[in-house]
């Protein structure tokens, strides 16, 4: 199963005070969760970056399975954080590129039963992005994080459209290269009119978009 | 409450997510909160804990999963509301 499943939450966007009310993170992380995060990680991640964390490494690995089955409901409470490593160094010296450096950001394990996927986090003042995949090797993914001037919807799509494909004609250098959605509201990569086998995934939320593809 | 009635306190609790204003006023059963009302799927939790506020229920995980359209907004409200 190739696919890939990214997604980025702005934190200016987010409301700091209601993400901590019971009643809300309720909807998103199951007890467990929580007790994974008193237990292990309260005196070094706020509370608030574990929750939306959690929400989009849950939400990416719902675009992974979505884009193959295209009829799945997204249930963050059914998509369980099981490990969670925090980062060894301080911050990322970038936002695209391919892989992840080991160390420099959050990688997560997640149980979605009969399937476990792997994630890789970067949290900075302003976003939280992660990207996941069903082994623990980023080899293949290429990723890009961006801010753009527009809060709305169409410049977000338009902008995050261009800024994934820079980054794909880079390896397609002599092709046409097109992102439209198929029936089922996925993303995928056109050329020549056909949809070719590099699966994508598109995030914005305010003003930050964010992409991720697999490489075959 | 009418099913029209609870449609239109719905549009209420939307409003502050999506800037389509012209479609939230027109919304049926199928349009999709994210698809159509261009909602981000950061605030789908926020217009769950805003409809428990508002018809004073509690909506839970299975729930909250069905909500991704109108129509099963309104199903979803109105089974609660009937549970009280």
């Amino acid at each position: 199963m190739i696919s890939t499943g990214n997604d980025i939450v702005a934190l200016k966007a987010i409301n700091v005070a209601r993400t901590k009310q019971q009643n809300f993170y309720s909807k998103i992380i199951t007890e467990t969760e929580k007790a994974l995060y008193d237990e292990q990680f309260s005196d070094r991640l706020a509370f608030e970056q574990f929750i939306w964390l959690a929400w989009s490494v849950k939400e990416s690995v719902f675009k992974y399975l979505q884009r193959v089955n295209p009829e799945l409901v997204f249930s963050p409470s059914k998509i369980k954080l099981t490990e969670l490593e925090l980062p060894a160094a301080e911050g990322v010296s970038h936002f695209e590129g391919r892989d992840f450096n080991k160390g420099a950001v959050y990688e997560s394990v997640i149980d979605y039963t009969p399937h476990t996927f792997y994630s890789r986090t970067i949290i900075t003042d302003d976003f939280i992005f992660s990207v996941v995949n069903h082994t623990n090797s980023f080899e293949k993914v290429m990723w890009g994080i961006k801010e753009i001037d527009s809060t709305d919807a169409d410049d977000q799509s338009k902008a995050v459209r261009t800024f994934a494909l820079a980054m794909l004609n880079t390896f397609f250098p002599e092709s046409e290269l097109e992102i439209d959605k198929n029936r089922h509201s996925c993303p995928i990569i056109l050329k020549d009119d056909a949809e070719i086998p590099v699966p994508i995934s598109l995030a914005h939320h305010d003003r930050w978009v964010a992409y991720s593809f697999a490489l075959a | 409450m009418t099913r029209e009635e609870t449609l239109n306190e719905l549009k209420k609790v939307i409003a502050p997510y999506t800037i389509n204003k012209e479609m939230l006023a027109g919304i049926n059963d199928q349009t999709d909160l994210i698809r159509d009302l261009k909602i981000n799927s950061a605030n789908l939790v926020d217009i769950i804990i805003d409809a428990e506020a508002k018809y004073d229920i509690e909506i839970d995980y299975d729930s909250a999963d069905k909500m991704t359209n109108v129509g099963s907004c309104l199903d979803v409200i109105t089974e609660k509301i009937n549970q009280k």
